[in-house]
């Protein structure tokens, strides 16, 4: 009986182990990434022409500050599609 | 049918109206949605963990599977030191997850397809790694905004762009989610009126394709989740140990 579930077991643990190159779990995670990227790119431009349009109310600039921080904000995003791009390629 | 693929959405009051001064706190459908799955949890893993046998029944197994799925990415992503926050993100990760399945079940409302829930969630996060931050390094955390290597030149535009990608986080982790979210169930809504409308004739394609887009966002679900528990793990990570 022991005996049996041995074999079992080995058979169940080559079969895990044959299957483990995980197609579908990389299939999964690069929509995820694919997502983070592109939201990664767009919120900082957000952010920056947010920011810029606060500043531009306060000292009375319009339009140069929001001008100048979108194209800052294009800049970060950027940063930020580079920085998550190299953690994933880590893995 | 709701014609209007947006009708889900609706946040309406449920019982009486409460009001302190200006701010409506009434009981909404969103509001019941997260009780219910604050409640589900809670009884998942109580009755989960009531007998803790050698051989685990399924509830057991489940909570047991979860625990150690969370453990591992914590360590993979933030390292020992993020282990005091295990419960935090065990708890953030569940909720997101609880909200989106549940969101699932036809007549349920979606809470994590609103924006403000989203959000709220990551800005507490935001705040709350911003403080650990400042906790563990003192001022020296904001050397965060300022990489090595730089010419004195582009500092002040490199720590201008720096604290711009910094602010976008809480940004970027709520959109995620939310997007994902909205889209999905606008989607499968559209598709559901299509069956509607084409009939017994022409219905049948686009009851198929509902049919592939349920399993998709059963997918979504749970991968947004993941990837919302993932990303606090992450900006943990950058808070506890500062490289640059």
């Amino acid at each position: 009986m022991s005996n049996d579930l041995k074999t079992r077991l080995k058979i169940a643990k080559t079969k895990f182990k044959n299957k483990n190159p995980s197609d579908k779990n990389n299939e999964k995670s690069s929509f995820g990434k694919a997502f983070q990227l592109s939201t990664e790119l767009v919120s900082a431009v957000l952010v920056a022409t947010i920011i810029g349009f606060i500043l531009d109310n306060w000292f009375d600039t319009k339009p140069w500050l929001i001008i100048i921080f979108f194209f800052i904000g294009v800049a970060a995003g950027i940063i930020n599609v580079i920085r998550s791009a190299k953690k994933m390629q880590k893995e | 049918m709701a014609a209007n693929p947006m009708t889900q959405f609706n946040v309406y009051r449920i019982g009486p109206e409460i009001k302190i001064g200006e701010i409506d706190i009434s009981f909404t459908n969103a509001s019941l949605f997260m009780v219910i799955s604050t409640i589900t949890i809670l009884l998942i893993f109580n009755f989960g963990a009531k007998k803790n046998s050698i051989i685990p029944n399924k509830l057991q197994l489940l909570g047991e599977l979860s625990y150690s799925f969370i453990s591992k990415m914590i360590s993979d992503t933030a390292g020992s030191k993020a282990k005091p926050y295990f419960s935090f993100i065990f708890s953030l990760f569940m909720f997101v997850l609880f909200c989106n399945m549940l969101g699932m079940i036809p007549y349920t409302f979606t809470v994590t397809s609103h924006i403000i829930v989203t959000f709220v969630l990551a800005a507490f996060i935001f705040v709350g790694v911003t403080i650990i931050g400042f906790i563990k390094h003192g001022f020296g955390y904001l050397k965060l905004f300022v990489p090595s290597g730089v010419p004195i030149v582009l500092l002040p535009l490199i720590v201008i762009i720096e604290i711009i990608s910094y602010l976008s986080r809480p940004i970027s982790l709520s959109v995620r989610l939310f997007a994902n979210m909205m889209a999905g169930h606008t989607m499968m809504k559209v598709f559901g009126g299509f069956v509607v409308s084409l009939g017994i004739v022409g219905g049948w394609l686009p009851l198929s394709f509902s049919v592939a887009l349920t399993g998709l966002e059963i997918l979504v679900a749970f991968l947004q989740a993941y990837v919302f528990a993932i990303l606090t793990c992450i900006y943990l990570n950058d808070a506890l140990n500062l490289h640059h």
